[in-house]
């Protein structure tokens, strides 16, 4: 039971994760290009999600997604089935919540680039896709990855999106936070505290490697 | 031995570039228009004048306000015409004044890089030549961050060259290098552009560097052009002080070791049809050396000086004499061109004037080679 709830946990932040990276780079590297003019607007879009409560993110999600939701609708007719109460859409309420955290890191990081490599590479007849996976990609992946690590901690925690998206369902779209949540209702204190210090391990382990890639990262300049 | 590429035949042709360009950054204006030839241009001026800026317009890097730029003719920007092409269609090399080599590829792969993005049947100069005119074939395999930076820019201005560019943009190549590291690239920028005949645009601050690899000069100031032509004019022109760096004017001349001297240190050069001494040539008999010589470490003597202890009189005929302020420039053809300064009193005395006949005196300890080591 507690096997597969982690497993389920990991499955919900892992699928946020690889949806925030390539995410996050597109907008480091639109806020790279466009520089001055409406990189402000970026900015600010970007860290929504880490400013409004998680419940306003989840309901906008269910807005959505849900089957009278203009993208769940469509969902729904071509292949009908519904996003919402599904472990994707737990997985999808993980990566909004979590995106500003990865995408803050990754335009950091893609910004200590410097920019005279890239026009350079421009100058040897690379376009600008070409030189963001040859150059600013190879040269920021650390950054990245930390980014990346960041975000899929966060998305192990997430709560309030979540149950407001994709419900409270064991086994299938019951994770970690979620079950301790109903632990601690039905005051089965014992398993509460059993799943806290699992989810506190699994924490504690991707910060680890998280701080050993921002030291890598400092080293390497 | 290399094929010679269609880009440099065409630079005979016509302008290798064309521009007239409007460019406001915050205060700053850059308002400038020329034309320079298949040679090398050298463009001067202090920073702030807009030097950089000019070159990144030409690359592509920055887009201009206003005007047109065209390369070999072809236009790559116009505002009327709302052209802009991309940098990376526009063709030319840029070799910036810290080399921006590529920290995560060896020293081949940044060869590589621009080679493997030119169309086949575009490139002019293949990895392996670029290699071996630049004289990295011991550096293939490092990374780039133990590379000297003579070694570095020798490799940015290899990467640049194996993309075959139709013109080749270079922002103070050598002020962030050590002086022995100047002579040695100045030599082999000189070498690429007679063996591959690719236009040069050379961004300096140093007269020196400019009189001893331009034809052609271009001086800038607050974003406008000030004077456009050979260096030897422009050097002695009214406008340009201080626009350049020529307090001390040096002459940057190409050598080969003749033989060494078996006392040690001591090697006599060929420097054009001139025979010269010098102390602390570390290169070896057959190989090139680039030599600094101070313009005002030459005597100028009328009659063949006898029993002095300076190793070096070289006879020649005066080309010019330029009279600015309390300097006065000669340029003395002895076999190879060398530039030497008198003051106002020396020439009233000596009374010179162009065709005469003149004796340089240099002292073997005057003359600085440029190079650490066999390279």
């Amino acid at each position: 039971m507690d096997l597969s709830l982690i497993e389920l946990t990991l499955r919900v932040a892992l699928l946020a994760t690889a949806i925030n990276i390539p995410a996050a780079v597109f907008v480091g590297w639109l806020v790279a290009r466009k520089r001055v003019r409406g990189s402000l607007l970026i900015e600010v879009a970007v860290s929504l999600p880490l400013a409004v409560p998680p419940v306003v993110v989840g309901f906008t999600l269910l807005l959505l997604l849900g089957r009278e939701g203009p993208v769940g609708a469509a969902v729904h007719r071509a292949v009908g089935a519904d996003i919402v109460f599904t472990w994707a859409s737990a997985a999808l309420a993980s990566a909004v919540v979590s995106f500003p955290l990865v995408a803050r890191a990754v335009m950091a990081a893609m910004a200590e680039v410097d920019d005279r490599l890239e026009m350079s590479a421009r100058t040897l007849g690379a376009g600008p896709l070409r030189v963001l996976f040859t150059v600013t990609v190879p040269l920021a992946y650390r950054g990245i990855l930390a980014g990346a690590l960041l975000g899929f901690v966060r998305a192990l925690s997430e709560f309030g999106a979540t149950i407001t998206v994709a419900g409270n369902i064991p086994g299938k779209t019951q994770t970690l936070p979620l079950a301790i949540y109903s632990s601690v209702q039905v005051r089965d204190d014992a398993t509460a505290i059993r799943l806290a210090v699992a989810s506190i391990v699994l924490a504690v382990a991707t910060l680890v490697v998280h701080n050993w890639l921002l030291a890598r990262t400092r080293k390497a300049r | 031995m290399r094929a010679r590429p269609p880009a440099a035949n065409a630079a005979r042709a016509g302008p290798a570039l064309t521009f007239d360009v409007v460019k406001r950054l915050g205060g700053f204006e850059l308002r400038c228009s020329a034309e320079f030839g298949g040679g090398i241009t050298a463009v001067f001026g202090p920073s702030g004048s807009g030097k950089t800026t000019l070159l990144n317009c030409v690359a592509g890097l920055t887009k201009p306000d206003d005007g047109e730029i065209a390369i070999l003719g072809a236009t790559v920007y116009s505002a009327s015409r709302r052209v802009n092409l991309p940098p990376e269609r526009r063709r030319i090399g840029y070799v910036f004044q810290d080399s921006a080599l590529f920290p995560h590829m060896s020293v081949m792969d940044n060869i590589r890089y621009g080679h493997r993005l030119t169309p086949e049947s575009e490139r002019a100069l293949s990895v392996e030549d670029a290699v071996e005119m630049l004289h990295l074939t011991g550096l293939l395999d490092r990374g780039t961050e133990g590379l000297s930076g003579g070694e570095r820019q020798r490799v940015a201005l290899a990467r640049a060259l194996a993309a075959s560019p139709r013109l080749l943009l270079l922002d103070e190549p050598l002020s962030s290098l050590d002086l022995a590291f100047r002579g040695m690239v100045l030599r082999h920028l000189r070498q690429a552009h007679s063996e591959l005949g690719v236009p040069m645009v050379y961004v300096s601050h140093s007269m020196s560097e400019v009189m001893a690899i331009a034809d052609d000069a271009l001086a800038l100031s607050d974003g406008a052009s000030v004077i456009q032509g050979p260096p030897r004019a422009a050097l002695v022109d009214p406008r340009m002080s201080g626009l350049a760096d020529y307090a001390t004017l040096e002459n940057l001349l190409d050598a080969e070791v003749a033989r060494k001297l078996p006392d040690g240190g001591q090697a006599e050069l060929r420097v054009g049809s001139a025979r010269l001494f010098a102390l602390n040539v570390e290169a070896e008999p057959g190989e090139r050396v680039t030599i600094a010589i101070r313009s005002s470490d030459i005597l100028v003597a009328l009659d063949v000086p006898t029993r002095i202890s300076a190793q070096n009189v070289l006879t020649g005929t005066v080309e010019d004499v330029h009279v600015q302020g309390r300097r006065v420039i000669l340029y003395v053809d002895a076999g190879a061109r060398m530039i030497a300064e008198i003051t106002p009193d020396a020439l009233r005395a000596l009374g010179l004037s162009a065709g005469d006949q003149v004796h340089l005196v240099i002292k073997s300890a005057s003359i600085m080679a440029l190079d650490p080591g066999a390279r």
